[in-house]
């Protein structure tokens, strides 16, 4: 692997590149799921390339090879100086200092998920599987997957590191369906479940079987249950639905390429210009989010990022006041701070982009009951089921599974099709209370869509219940 | 190698029953922003999926190694996985072989665009824009696809694709405007620019309207979204067997404004056409919508063996990143209707909105066909049969077949809407429709202006 960046740089700088990089990456892929007892899917899947990422005459390059060959490596470089020698524009790019950096990473692990044989995962998921059976459920589904990337990047300026990242994690879903309504439940998390870097005792962890029922039997209830009526009122947000807040609306707009314009043709922009830093409130005095790579266990986690930066936390939010942003070494030469350290890319077909690594909302003091005693009326979502948000990361509408009303300080009657919708910078400033460590956990998301051509990343948030005043719920068309 | 020979190679590395399918892709997307490229991708790859069986039992796998080690460590691992799985006695097997029309295309000028070509389309899209800083990208691609098994299903084609895409904004306004083709010579990007910075210039100085319910103009791009989205849960045989889809307990019945049919067409060559699905069956043209009915969702093989009835696969399986949505429409395309312009469409209409396009959609309630987003790029208020003043961005919630259930008119003209947001490996495809204007159109909460 280092014979092949090294060549690729070789041959970038004798084309004339001022600057180079090269990311030889092999990732393996692997998921089991079922559906209604029977095995859905196994598929194994692995990928290995070099990418080549080029500043010649001050633009950027990028081109790649799936051959791990001298011959592909060169040809990707030479590809890649050709393209940015073509490009249109002024090209006055440079890039943060950053002292070359060598050193190796790997996600600690207990056991190898790839070391569990495909037999033991099916066992599992039939098992969740079988437990998700009750009235009512039309579709039980559960999945188990694994990942590993290994990757080596080189720079012409010296850096040299090597990571081995690895992940594992498992869902279950059902749907019920009566009288013409259709409903959803899903443990820990919608949307592929959730998943950590971590070992198979993650997905050990998380007890798919014996959440079967529980899960099963609140989407027969759903069914039966009342529509999330519509009103201004206070919410209360289990974790996974805090965590899915932070990534759309503060995770996204703090991507400083976002502030910059760089995504407007596609995810959007920010509404947060750069001179916001410091000066803009973003919410209530008890926000505080920290942007946080060195998380174990986060998806986002990485001894460096993909330009070769040390993983390092960054406040973002402090007090609820805007004190950071998520940087390249581009972006961060621009704003004139820091050094860069939240570029990633999808394998090694893709090139770098500014991505979250692990976004957390700090805790606050309690736990859910807690969050629930204080409030006289208002709802308790659970799960996010629905998201969209504005390409300026302003207005949203999210929805959850599962809902009840709170009255009295307690959960009532059980609501179905709950909705809230809100302003960024007003919602985050009704933040009146956040449930503390003991409640807090990582969330991991695995399906956050960026660049052209696109690019998914994995993310993780640190996230507890809390608690927020005025919001509007029950959105009606 | 090409596809077809990458798929061959696979099939023979598997001993036994067995599918190959092998996509080769060679690719240049110039990205720029605020007139500048700053994302330049250059991609080759090629990547095969071996689907082994074993007395029922299914194990899938997936490489990008083509040497006869990387092929039989393919092999390996896909057979380990079909020994782990148990029977599955729903399983149809692999598709026989079938007889796929013969389809356009494939361009070879488009297939032969190379590196500074790509950059010197882009800078055309860029320097059409005068002073008004541009968004967007030019990209071009040759995509093989081809499908081998021990049926004796053998099946390739090559396809290109082409598109411009232009998001024109600067701190009062925005405007947007996209051209897809499989020939790039029917792409020109400085007529893309001129009309994004046009629509922009238009959309300074927007205002707010109160949300409510409102007829409605939508141009393709809007139009395209929004359908595509209602297809995920509701024109796919999945969704219907699962009874997420609009359509379960509908089939046979009116459900929308008689003006509207819908079907799902690849093998027209005014769209991307493709001859064949993942599973190797040919194409057929499904008629999902007639004159307001709802006729039928697509199908795979697997879907419709699990339907227990007459179902047959209509070649909608999926590339096998997306199989947990089953057979999907991937040429969506809606009947033009006998306005002659938007200018007519908005005369029908009298008072309401017109809209460009929409933004990161989220569907809401699946069986309702209930889908929420943004508009985004060029929102107007439609004023005494005029498209009027500028509008900020709205939010809308909308349930889609309220939306088609009362239908003023459509355009004469459809637009191929690219539907790719180019994640994973190239496939090609988009919706086909002209624009619309309905009775409802529910706005739910306001956003902000229009611009960077």
């Amino acid at each position: 692997m280092r014979e092949l960046c090294a060549a690729a740089l070789d041959a970038a700088t004798a084309a004339g590149a001022e600057y180079a990089d090269a990311r030889v990456v092999l990732k393996r892929d692997q998921l089991v799921a079922t559906k209604n007892g029977r095995v859905e899917r196994i598929s194994d899947s692995e990928s290995e390339g070099i990418g080549v990422r080029v500043l010649v005459g001050g633009a950027w390059g990028f081109a790649c090879d799936r051959r791990l060959s001298l011959e592909g490596a060169r040809e990707a470089a030479l590809r890649a100086c050709t393209f940015a020698r073509a490009a249109a524009g002024r090209h006055s790019r440079r890039l943060a200092p950053l002292e070359p950096r060598t050193g190796t990473h790997r996600t600690p692990i207990e056991r190898d998920p790839f070391d569990v044989p495909i037999s033991d995962k099916i066992d599992l998921c039939l098992r969740a599987d079988e437990a998700l059976a009750g009235a009512d459920v039309l579709v039980r589904q559960t999945m188990v997957r694994a990942q590993r990337e290994h990757k080596l990047l080189l720079t012409s300026e010296g850096t040299e590191v090597e990571q081995e990242l690895i992940e594992s994690g498992g869902g279950i879903d059902c749907a019920a369906a009566r009288d013409g309504v259709f409903q959803t439940r899903s443990y820990p998390s919608a949307h592929v479940g959730s998943s950590c870097q971590s070992g198979w005792e993650y997905v050990e962890g998380l007890d798919l079987v014996s959440e079967g029922p529980r899960v099963a039997e609140q989407a027969a209830a759903l069914v039966r249950a009342d529509e999330c009526p519509t009103a201004l009122t206070t919410v209360v947000l289990d974790g996974d639905q805090v965590a899915l807040q932070v990534h759309e609306s503060v995770g996204h707009p703090i991507e400083l390429d976002r502030v910059y314009g760089t995504e407007a043709s596609y995810a959007g922009t920010s509404f947060l210009k750069p001179d916001d830093l410091g000066s803009l409130r973003y919410g209530s005095e008890l926000m505080n989010i920290t942007a946080d790579p060195t998380t174990r266990g986060g998806l986002g986690s990485f001894g460096f990022d993909d330009e070769g930066v040390p993983a390092a936390p960054v406040p973002v939010v402090e007090a609820g006041l805007l004190t950071g942003f998520l940087t390249s070494r581009e972006t961060a030469a621009r704003i004139g701070a820091g050094t860069g350290g939240s570029m990633r890319a999808d394998g090694w077909n893709r090139m770098p982009l500014v991505r979250m690594s692990n976004l957390h909302l700090e805790p606050g003091e309690g736990d859910l009951d807690d969050l629930l005693a204080d409030v006289d009326e208002g709802v308790y979502m659970e799960t996010n089921r629905s998201w969209s948000i504005d390409d300026k990361r302003l207005n949203f509408q999210f929805g959850t599974q599962i809902a009840w009303e709170i009255k009295g300080g307690r959960l009532g009657r059980m609501l179905r099709d709950a909705t809230y919708t809100g302003i960024t910078p007003e919602f985050w400033g009704g933040l009146d209370a956040v449930a503390g460590a003991d409640s807090w956990r990582l969330y991991g998301l695995t399906n956050c869509g960026k660049g052209q051509p696109g690019q998914s990343a994995h993310v993780s948030h640190g996230a507890a219940p809390a608690r927020f005043l005025n919001v509007q719920v029950g959105v009606r068309r | 190698m090409n596809a077809r020979e990458v798929a061959r190679a696979a099939l023979e590395a598997a001993d036994g029953e067995a599918e190959a399918v092998a996509q080769v892709e060679s690719s240049g997307l110039a990205r720029f922003a605020g007139s500048e490229v700053h994302q330049p991708t250059l991609i080759e790859n090629a990547v095969v999926t071996l689907r082994v069986v074993n007395d029922g039992r299914t194990g899938v796998a997936t490489t990008n190694r083509l040497d006869a080690d990387g092929l039989a460590e393919l092999a390996r691992r896909a057979a380990e996985a079909a020994e782990s799985a148990p029977p599955d006695d729903t399983f149809p097997g692999l598709a026989p072989p079938g007889d796929p029309a013969e389809v356009d295309g494939y361009d070879e000028e488009t297939a032969g665009l190379g590196p500074d070509e790509q950059a010197r389309r882009a800078a055309a899209a860029i320097e059409a824009s005068g002073d008004f800083p541009v968004y967007g990208f030019f990209t071009s691609a040759v995509s093989d696809l081809a499908i081998a098994s021990s049926t004796g299903l053998s099946v390739d084609q090559r396809m290109t694709d082409a598109s411009a895409l232009v998001v024109a904004a600067d701190d009062a306004g925005s405007g947007y405007a996209e051209q897809t083709a499989w020939r790039a010579g029917a792409i020109d990007p400085a007529a893309v620019t001129r009309e994004a910075t046009e629509k922009a210039e238009r959309t300074k100085d927007a205002r707010e309207i109160e949300p409510g319910v409102y007829r409605a103009v939508l141009e393709p791009y809007a139009f395209a979204e929004l359908l595509q989205y209602f297809s995920y849960d509701s024109l796919g045989a999945l969704g219907l067997l699962e009874e997420r889809s609009y359509f379960t307990g509908r089939l046979g019945q009116k459900v929308f404004d008689e003006k509207i049919s819908i079907a799902d067409d690849a093998l027209d060559p005014h769209g991307l056409p493709k001859a064949f699905d993942f599973e190797g069956t040919p194409k057929q043209r499904v008629e999902l919508v007639e004159q307001g009915v709802a006729r039928a969702v697509v199908w795979d093989r697997t879907t419709a063996a699990q339907a227990k009835n007459s179902a047959r696969s209509t070649g909608h399986a999926p590339p096998a990143e997306s199989r947990d949505w089953g057979p999907l429409p991937y040429a969506l395309s809606v009947a033009p209707g006998d306005a002659p312009s938007v200018e007519d469409l908005a005369q029908l209409v009298g008072d309401g909105l017109y809209i460009t396009r929409l933004h990161y959609l989220g569907v809401v309630h699946p069986r309702e066909g209930v889908v929420t987003g943004m508009t985004r790029d060029g929102t107007f208020r439609i004023r005494d049969g005029k498209i009027a003043e500028p509008l900020v961005n709205l939010r809308f919630t909308v349930a889609v077949p309220e939306f088609l259930q009362e239908v003023y008119g459509l355009t004469s003209q459809s637009a191929l809407v690219n539907s790719q947001n180019f994640y994973g490996e190239r496939y090609p495809y988009g919706v086909m429709v002209p624009a619309v204007a309905s009775a409802r159109f529910a706005i739910t909460g306001l956003g902000s202006k229009p611009g960077i």
